[in-house]
């Protein structure tokens, strides 16, 4: 065998091997969406959704109490992350453009980004629980508010700075002071990437389990009220899952359905909008 | 001027939130650290709540050995796959494969720990781990890393679906850093006839590689705070194990299972010492991440 043949055939094999790894990497995805799909669907009923649930060991009952919470504290994280963040991507894109400070906040948001989300857990736990004496669904919402706002001041930052500046210019030429350059002109220009950036955040945090372990913790009865332990479909999901009861898996399963279903829908109009506004 | 301010505070709260996180687990933690200081911390295998003596080993032995497992796992498929996106697949199948590997990165990593409970973990025990002990148990070394009765609620099932989870991460960084890579130098090196795996090789490697290795070290960063996807698999038990095949602690599975038991001070004071360490190490680990990732674009700029 000569050598060109010996490097070509070297050259076949590595790609043989690297379309091996993808495969092996969509093969997971599909096993487990698969898997939850099959077993999801199979425990999926409208008691689920409307009923709470049962006491240990009896059969029957619903997730009510959680599909509720989750969506309470999922949105009062959203009205406390959302403004924190857009404002603070504000400031690093407009006021600290090309500053040190902006460097440097915007490289601590990344690093945030990527933080154990138990951690922050621990010290919502510390800062709120403790000194209130009690879990609550204001807790767990505040934790994954914190998770929301690096997220939301990246996206922000790098939304503003994608507007051009002769935008800019033509408004200051008409006279408008920079607060209502921003408001009315870059904002409208970088709406829909900042929207985005708002939706994937929200899908990042709906799916968090481990800061609301010791923030909102979890209720088996119903409660709308946010100043009470808040149950919330991930925690139920984690207590359900680890519990001794066939019917508890299932319901586990079914939550585990919603979630992933809720998730990657989310993510993929999220990266539908992206590739539709901004590449072309 | 007053928007300017409100802008400027909202932007501050993410170094609030950082330095506040510091020191309320420093304040926390400031009885565990007085009773039992750092080495003794965190050499220490004691766990133990009624004789109020506790230690950090075993949960660092855990994380430490998931999260190099779960990158022996991860970073070859991880690279193969950025491979496959950037050079290997046709253009109709880049799209579609990109999207799969960031779905997977959507994934929750609850569901992660439940599919692992329930689907992975039955079939390390049944299929996987008497396979591994039958074949490579039986090497001196070797013996000693797959010892004792295959369950599925053990090491290495924990550190499979941690390496799954962080594939998406690593891939999707190197792809990245692949695609930075100047077609300029890649096509002198076609013209001077090399072979596509020699391109990948000798140019787009080298060429990337601060990028990549950054791509690693955030993974890194993940798979050490990752707490749901291991606390279903791993059993949370406070041990040291020279077995793969055997129930472990980590940092994370620890906080997770017994922070809202802790019913004494020096207990829960003890967990958010562990909490620390963990903020810290991440926190030190993810930095060195962005600084090769900036390091990677800036000579690409220069």
């Amino acid at each position: 065998m000569n050598r060109e043949k010996f490097r070509i055939i070297q050259s076949r094999i590595a790609f043989i091997v690297s379309t091996l790894t993808a495969m092996f990497g969509i093969f997971w995805l599909i096993f487990i969406i698969g898997d939850v799909l099959v077993h999801g669907i199979g425990a999926l009923n409208i008691n689920l959704f409307i009923k709470d649930p049962a006491p240990a060991g009896v059969e029957g009952g619903g997730l009510r109490n959680a599909f509720v919470g989750h969506l309470m504290i999922t949105f009062f994280a959203t009205l406390i992350g959302v403004p924190v963040g857009v404002l603070g991507g504000t400031f690093l894109a407009e006021y600290a453009r090309g500053k040190r400070i902006a460097r440097f906040i915007s490289i601590l948001s990344d690093i945030m980004v990527s933080v154990p989300a138990i951690v922050v857990g621990t010290f919502v736990y510390a800062i709120i629980v403790k000194p209130i004496g009690h879990f609550s669904g204001w807790a767990g919402a505040v934790a994954l508010a914190m998770i929301m706002i690096p997220v939301v001041v990246r996206t922000t930052e790098n939304m503003l700075s994608l507007v051009s500046w002769t935008v800019r210019e033509a408004a200051f030429a008409l006279g408008a002071p920079y607060y209502k350059v921003i408001i009315q002109v870059v904002y409208r220009g970088a709406a829909t990437g900042i929207l985005t950036g708002i939706l994937l955040s929200i899908a990042r945090v709906t799916g968090e389990a481990a800061p609301l372990l010791f923030t909102s913790f979890n209720n088996s009865f119903f409660s709308a009220n946010m100043n009470e332990p808040v149950a919330s479909l991930t925690v139920s999901i984690f207590q359900y899952a680890m519990g001794p009861y066939e019917s508890w898996h299932a319901q586990a399963w079914a939550a585990a359905l919603m979630i992933t279903v809720f998730i990657l829908f989310i993510t993929i109009i999220g990266r539908l909008i992206i590739k539709w506004r901004y590449k072309k | 001027m007053i928007f300017s301010f409100i802008t400027g505070i909202a932007a501050i709260s993410v170094v609030l939130i950082i330095v506040g996180t510091l020191y309320v687990l420093f304040k926390e933690s400031s009885l565990s650290i007085e009773r039992f200081g750092f080495l003794k911390f965190i050499t220490s295998l004691d766990w133990d709540p009624v004789r109020e003596s506790f230690g950090a080993a075993a949960a660092l032995y855990g994380t430490l050995v998931t999260t190099a497992l779960a990158l022996i796992i991860a970073i070859p498929v991880a690279i193969g796959i950025a491979i496959f996106v950037t050079e290997v697949a046709p253009n109709f199948l880049k799209g579609p494969v990109g999207v799969a590997i960031e779905l997977l990165a959507a994934i929750p990593s609850i569901i992660y720990g439940m599919w692992g409970l329930f689907t992975l973990a039955p079939i390390m025990s049944k299929y996987i781990e008497p396979f591994l002990q039958k074949t490579i148990g039986k090497l001196p070394l070797f013996n000693i890393l797959f010892e004792g009765t295959p369950l599925g609620i053990d090491l290495l099932t924990a550190s499979m679906i941690l390496g799954i989870m962080i594939i998406p991460f690593t891939a999707s960084i190197s792809r990245d850093a692949f695609n930075l890579t100047p077609s300029v130098v890649k096509e002198s090196a076609y013209a001077v006839g090399a072979t596509k795996w020699e391109v990948v090789r000798d140019v787009v490697l080298p060429y990337s590689k601060l990028g990549v290795f950054g791509g690693i070290v955030i993974s890194l960063g993940r798979a050490l705070g990752e707490t749901m996807a291991v606390a279903f698999v791993l059993g949370n038990n406070n041990q040291i194990t020279t077995s793969l095949l055997d129930a472990a602690a980590t940092v994370t599975v620890k906080l997770a299972n017994e922070f809202t038991e802790a019913d004494k001070d020096i207990y829960l004071s003890s967990l958010y010492y562990l909490a620390l360490l963990l903020f810290m190490a991440s926190f030190i680990v993810l930095s060195i991440a962005k600084f090769l990732l900036l390091k990677a674009e800036n000579k690409l700029k220069a």
